[in-house]
């Protein structure tokens, strides 16, 4: 890329805050380098690129087994990435919750879902392996001192409730314990500290890397560039790109940097283009999520995200220009996001729709209050009321909250099929809460190939690149065309930790 | 208590004065830095000062009791977020000479009414 381009490029999207930094952040000169003569600057024993819960859950998991000098590289000034922005949601089958709600679950259960939602090109055995040991993870948060909400939820896509949530409804619920704890074992954590290339052996195999220290993510040559080797291996965990404004285009044009992104803003990928550049094999690239819970009146995952993940199950969402229900409201997020863009007027501009709530039912999770509070959501105490602030038609609006009340009493839902158990007797009725809905960026299910053992595959030899890791979102392919929802803490955490116990062995 | 050190430290160089150009400053860093550009950029006058730079005066934890806020509203404190906690970096929400946005505002609408930006 010119510097040309790059400045136009910049000229393009200037104004759009966050992402602004992001056309800027290629790296020129990142390319990997042979160690043939490397003078060393540092070495270590495990190598952790990236501090979310992959790099978190390796770093701990790499202690537990022995790991003496483990550390972890983060590029930003802040530690966490998307997991500490994260909506806290978590999803494990054969849980204790489960047991004490008395809800039938299994490892199959789990993955046949995500099965379903993968549409036919999902990885089983990854889905499998970390349904498996979900349950781990799960613990090592707890362990940690994460707090849940004492009750599940039911996610879009999923047959059953198998969600918990943190306490304080976001993934900081747990990646600032694990960080506390990386800490007390004895785990470097170093910020501003970017990857900026691998260091290979003769064979081609992975002894370490180069690293800008003293890193400013607006300002992408700097920092001072130092070779670091890694005794027993790098472990990738450098998450999605969906604020690389160019990348997501290249996959899909639609995705220009109008459309609203719930990420953090380092998620811009180049830890998996360097993967890519070494012979990693590219998987599902072109899959990116959008999440259907997102609203236009705030940026990012704000607070009405959680609110409507917690009320799809029991509210109705509108097409403001019919006043009808246009899709099923927890149908898998692929399914409703598309449904979702379909809402527009009668000149085709955007109209987002509504999700309508009972407040008796919403007011049971405590974003409700927030979303009110914050004015990303409104409440009413008739359908008049609500009908003419969103200039819905009031006649077939009312005629569908009746009919959708008559799915509530029956159990079944013939208008979309919709599974009714968690809104068995909560009907739609008056005060009502609402908020707008609009799909945003929300998820790469693309990265690199990596297998069971979370070892990175050489697209030319069919083999493991020697050295190599990976785990969490810069992974690709595990969940097909739609990952569900809760299902990425879990695989980052297992596959990090699977990183950390197949490399201890090695 | 740091503050006088570093007053004392300033006064015992003698101001290094700046060139002419007027450059934005909050009054209560005139009075105490004047024109001592190095007094915050420890790391040359053409980058950020580092993230310790500020806490040569000021404290995280007085700045947190400053800056709480109700039980409910508890993880909206800025010096001790939901997010970080007290670790983010002073100049992720602050500009010295340029205003600046909350980082929080890349999601949320919460108001400080004594933030400048
Ligand atoms: C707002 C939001 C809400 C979500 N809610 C949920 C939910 O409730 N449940 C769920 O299961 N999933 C959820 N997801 C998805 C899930 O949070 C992410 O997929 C997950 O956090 C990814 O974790 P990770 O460890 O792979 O990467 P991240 O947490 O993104 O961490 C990667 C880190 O690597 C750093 N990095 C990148 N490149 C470099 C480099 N070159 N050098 C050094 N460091 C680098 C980044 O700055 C970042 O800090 C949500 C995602 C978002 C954005």
């Amino acid at each position: 890329m010119s510097n040309k381009d790059l400045l136009g490029r910049r000229n393009f999207i200037k104004g759009m805050g966050a992402a602004a930094g992001v056309a800027m952040a290629a790296p020129a000169l990142a390319v990997s380098e042979s160690a043939n003569g490397v003078k060393w600057d540092k070495e270590v024993e495990v190598l952790i690129i990236g501090s979310g819960f992959a790099g978190l859950a390796a770093a701990i998991e790499a202690t537990r087994k022995g790991a003496k000098d483990v550390h972890i590289f983060e590029k930003m000034s802040y530690f966490g990435g998307n997991s500490a922005i994260n909506g806290g949601l978590f999803a494990a089958p054969d849980t204790p919750m489960q047991k004490q709600e008395g809800v039938k679950d299994s490892v199959d259960t789990m993955v046949a879902d995500q099965l379903a939602a993968g549409r036919g090109i999902a990885d089983e055995a990854l889905l499998r392996h970390v349904a498996e040991h979900a349950v781990e993870a799960l613990q090592m948060t707890l362990d940690a001192g994460s707090e849940y909400h004492p009750y599940l939820q039911q996610l879009g896509g999923h047959s059953v409730a198998r969600t918990y949530q943190t306490t304080v409804s976001c993934g900081a619920g747990i990646t600032q314990p694990l960080l506390q704890e990386c800490r007390k074992l004895g785990v470097h954590t170093h910020n501003r500290a970017k990857f900026d290339g691998f260091i290979l052996d003769e064979k081609g195999g992975v002894v370490g890397v180069k690293m800008r220290e003293g890193y400013y993510f607006d300002k992408p040559e700097s920092g001072e560039l130092v070779r670091i080797k890694a005794r027993r291996g790098v472990i990738m965990a450098t998450g999605g790109f969906a604020q690389n404004i160019n990348m997501r285009m290249a996959q899909d044009p639609t995705l220009t940097a109008e459309v609203g992104c719930t990420n953090a803003p380092g998620a811009t990928g180049e830890g998996m283009f360097e993967m890519f550049r070494l012979g990693a094999v590219p998987v599902h690239l072109a899959h990116i999520q959008s999440g259907p819970w997102a609203s236009p009146d705030e940026g990012g995952f704000g607070y009405v995200s959680n609110y409507s993940i917690y009320n799809f199950p029991h509210s109705i969402a509108i097409d403001r220009l019919t006043g009808k229900r246009f899709m099923n409201e927890i149908a898998d997020r692929k399914t409703r996001a598309d449904a979702e863009l379909n809402c527009r007027d009668a000149q085709g501009n955007a109209l987002p729709p509504i999700l309508i709530t009972s407040y008796e039912d919403s007011k049971q999770h405590p974003n409700t209050k927030k979303v009110l509070k914050y004015n990303v959501g409104w409440k009413f105490d008739s359908i008049d009321a609500l009908a003419k602030h969103f200039e819905v038609p009031l006649a077939p609006l009312k005629k569908q909250i009746a009919e959708y009340n008559e799915y509530v009493k029956t159990q079944s839902d013939p208008q979309f099929g919709k599974n009714m158990t968690e809104a068995k007797g909560k009907f739609i009725q008056a005060p009502f809460t609402v908020v707008r809905l609009w799909p945003k960026v929300h998820y790469c299910q693309g990265g690199v190939q990596i297998n069971t053992k979370a070892e990175v595959k050489d697209s030319l030899t069919g083999k493991p690149i020697s050295g190599l890791y990976a785990a969490g979102e810069v992974c690709g392919g595990i969940h097909g065309v739609s990952r569900l929802g809760s299902c990425s803490i879990p695989e980052c955490m297992v596959m990090g930790m699977t990183a950390a116990r197949i490399m201890m062995q090695a | 208590m740091k503050m006088y050190k570093l007053m004392l430290g300033l006064v015992l160089a003698g101001l290094v004065s700046l060139s002419a150009q007027a450059i934005e400053q909050r009054d209560y860093h005139k009075d105490v830095i004047g024109k001592d550009c190095k007094s915050c950029h420890d790391q040359g006058v053409k980058n950020y000062p580092s993230d310790q730079a500020c806490l040569q005066c000021h404290d995280v934890d007085e700045l947190a009791e400053e800056t709480a806020r109700s039980e409910e509203d508890k993880w909206q404190n800025p010096h001790n977020n939901l997010h970080y906690g007290k670790e983010l970096p002073c100049i992720e929400c602050h500009g010295e000479h340029k205003a600046k946005k909350p980082i929080c505002s890349n999601c949320h609408t919460f108001k400080y009414d004594k933030h400048k930006e």
